[in-house]
């Protein structure tokens, strides 16, 4: 008797597994992504996937790709590199999806590349700025956001035009992204001339920065960088505040300090206030369509989004594109369609790689005033002037 | 010297947690023999409790602890009865077995449960600083090391005063003798390993407001706990008191002085130098 069920069972999933596979082959048209949809970076997961759906609505309103509906297999890579590069396995060999997008963080960015290159699966990265995740030369490999040489190079500029200061220190996460930013502040800072009084890194897991603050405290900087995801950033102003350390400048690459929630409640808070950081999109920037992305993202999230979501929004755009202009589902035809890729007016702005796989992107420099991210450099982008110095923790309200 | 003595503070308060923590598995391993590895995964069940508590019913940490540590008492009296009292007798190697197995179980059944998820309970107390002097110390943090002040000192007094606490001392003594004195070998070993649970539960729930919960925080705290009790010296529980405030502090120091990457690291440098150098921990006894 259990035999027989146990048998009609088996049956019963095989026509289901049959149906579905012939279901996805037939009407539709899978892209794969990976992200962190839960885990330590899962607010940036959310982005991704936010910024996913309201390109998938826009591209199926369009008539989809290649004449089906488009799909997007999302794999969570709860935040850590080998679930990454499982995702890999699972949405190629299992799902068998002719295009990859993904990861969120540079760390498991960086993991899936051999991956990916060994399968010949084209990969659009949204948001990894550590530039050694271009450094493997992978045909297959494309990148949509700037990366961390990119944001040091915007952050001095910016400095040189606003006081100029002379000390700064570096403090980051002691990862892929948080390495790949030191280094890139170290050899800009360098070359404008400025003094490096302090670098020190920390390990995000472990919440108490308060002997690392209180070190750069003590090498009295103008101004610090800081290279951090969200719970690590809102810890460190918490505890910048606690510490009473009091430089000029706060600035940032960008990442957890340009995060939609940070300068909420479900941040820092008030203690986002001032904060600096390198930006790669705002709502208002005057990139034709940003404003529409903006109010069709708080329209169905009841937020507004940070560059993270719109980088997702404008990978999965430039998939469909490439994958219309293929003509085919074949991966190495979609990847030359990418490279050949030429979007002139996206919300995100022009979207075309380079030889190296890059797009050129630029990036702007942003200041928390009033719970609010404004654009504060370059000035012919600026929407408010920067407040400097930050006002020391005990003269603030 | 300011600095020196606001790092020894530092460490002094995340220290009293440790020594919570580090009195646990001393507890348990002092009455019983079996080392438990699965002690991080029960403080990481005792944050969930009391994050729970705070998320569906607003209660704050600072009174969820105390359900955490009632929770994981009742919690650790049933995983004694059903898992550990059956191998008691049996090897070492079948114990660590157990014990590591259900480290694994409690934290995949965190993972299926809540996700992988990082959690903060954002209180206010957390964002307050007491200053004094030249000092600057975390609101929350003191109010943690008060509380564990309190349990430590409680369970040592319990342990070397009361009736069940001499019991338990003799068992950990001589264990084929203490029931020729009468004592119920089998009802102490499982209320002092469900006691050594709770104080787990307990410094996972006063450990919340400062930490961020995810299912496999607990993790380093086993490694913490043991290297505590290494330098404790085996067994004894205000060996594991000092090893825990001796930890903390080294930790907050190196974090100041070296760089926050070592903090890690330091704890088995410790453990390593005390194993070849004074096996028998810094009170120099073999037994409690």
């Amino acid at each position: 008797m259990q035999g027989k069920i146990s048998l009609i069972l088996i049956s019963a999933v095989a026509v289901m597994v049959t149906v579905g596979c012939q279901k996805g082959a037939g009407n539709t048209v899978k892209v794969g992504a990976i992200t962190s949809v839960t885990g330590s970076q899962a607010a940036f997961g959310e982005a991704h996937k936010n910024g996913y759906a309201i390109a998938l609505d826009e591209i199926n309103n369009k008539g989809g790709v290649l004449g089906k509906k488009l799909e997007l297999d999302i794999y969570d890579d709860q935040s850590k590199p080998d679930q990454a590069v499982q995702g890999v396995s699972k949405l190629v060999d299992q799902d068998r999806v002719p295009v990859l997008l993904g990861a969120y963080s540079s760390e498991n960015t960086k993991a899936i590349i051999p991956a990916v290159t060994q399968r010949q699966i084209p990969l659009i990265i949204p948001t990894a700025t550590a530039d050694n995740v271009m450094d493997s030369k992978s045909p297959w490999v494309f990148r949509i956001c700037a990366g961390a040489n990119d944001y040091a190079r915007a952050t001095i500029a910016f400095l040189k035009a606003n006081g100029a200061p002379k000390k700064i220190a570096i403090v980051y996460e002691n990862t892929n992204f948080g390495q790949a930013n030191r280094k890139s502040m170290e050899a800009a800072a360098k070359e404008a001339g400025m003094d490096i009084v302090a670098i020190e890194s920390y390990e995000a897991k472990s919440p108490d920065y308060k002997p690392v603050l209180q070190r750069v405290k003590q090498a009295n900087p103008d101004v610090v960088y800081l290279c951090s995801y969200l719970l690590d950033a809102s810890t460190l102003m918490r505890q910048s505040q606690e510490v009473d350390f009091n430089p000029k400048y706060y600035t940032s690459a960008g990442t957890g300090f340009a995060a939609a929630e940070f300068p909420t409640a479900k941040g820092a808070g008030k203690n986002a206030e001032y904060t600096f950081s390198v930006s790669q999109w705002l709502p208002a920037v005057q990139w034709p369509g940003s404003k529409e992305f903006d109010d069709a993202y708080f329209k169905r999230f009841n937020s507004h989004p940070a560059y993270h979501a719109i980088q997702a929004y404008a990978a999965l755009h430039a998939a469909a594109d490439a994958m219309n202009r293929a003509g085919s589902l074949d991966s190495a035809k979609i990847r030359d369609a990418i490279k050949s890729l030429n979007l002139p007016s996206t919300p995100f702005g022009p979207v075309q790689f380079d030889a190296g796989g890059q797009n050129q992107h630029p990036v702007l420099i942003t200041q928390v005033q009033g719970g609010q991210y404004h654009i504060v450099f370059p000035q012919d982008a600026a929407d408010a002037k920067p407040i400097i110095p930050a006002p020391k923790w005990n003269e603030r309200k | 010297m300011v600095h020196f003595l606001q790092a020894c503070m530092n460490g002094l308060l995340t220290g009293a947690l440790y020594a919570l923590i580090g009195m646990g598995l001393a507890l348990i391993f002092g009455v019983m023999r079996i080392v438990n590895f699965a002690h991080g995964s029960f403080l990481m069940v005792g944050m969930y409790v009391s994050y729970l508590l705070f998320e569906r019913l607003k209660i704050n940490p600072y009174y969820g602890f105390i359900a955490a540590g009632i929770f994981l008492f009742g919690f650790g009296y049933l995983v004694y009865k059903l898992l550990i009292q059956p191998i008691r007798d049996r090897s070492d190697f079948m114990q660590i077995l157990m014990t590591t197995g259900i480290a694994l179980i409690l934290v995949d059944t965190a993972q299926l449960t809540f996700g992988a998820d990082y959690h903060q309970t954002n209180i206010d107390l957390v964002n307050r600083a007491v200053h004094f002097g030249p000092f600057t110390l975390n609101a929350a943090s003191l109010l943690s090391f008060g509380i564990a002040t309190v349990f430590i000192v409680g369970l040592r007094e319990f342990v070397v005063r009361s009736r069940t606490g001499q019991a338990l001392r003799a068992i950990a003594q001589n264990r084929d003798v203490a029931p020729l004195m009468g004592i119920n070998v089998t009802r102490i070993q499982g209320f002092s390993f469900a006691l050594g649970i709770a104080f787990a539960g307990i410094a996972g729930g006063l450990l919340l407001p400062a930490l961020y919960l995810f299912p496999s925080v607990g993790e380093d705290y086993t490694l913490k706990a043991f290297v505590i009790v290494v330098l404790g010296g085996m067994g004894s529980i205000e060996g594991a008191a000092m090893g825990g405030l001796v930890l903390g502090v080294a930790e907050s120091l190196t974090s100041t002085y070296i760089g926050n990457q070592w903090a890690l690291a330091i704890d088995f440098v410790l453990f390593l130098l005390m194993l070849s150098l004074k096996p028998s921990g810094i009170f120099g006894r073999q037994r409690a």
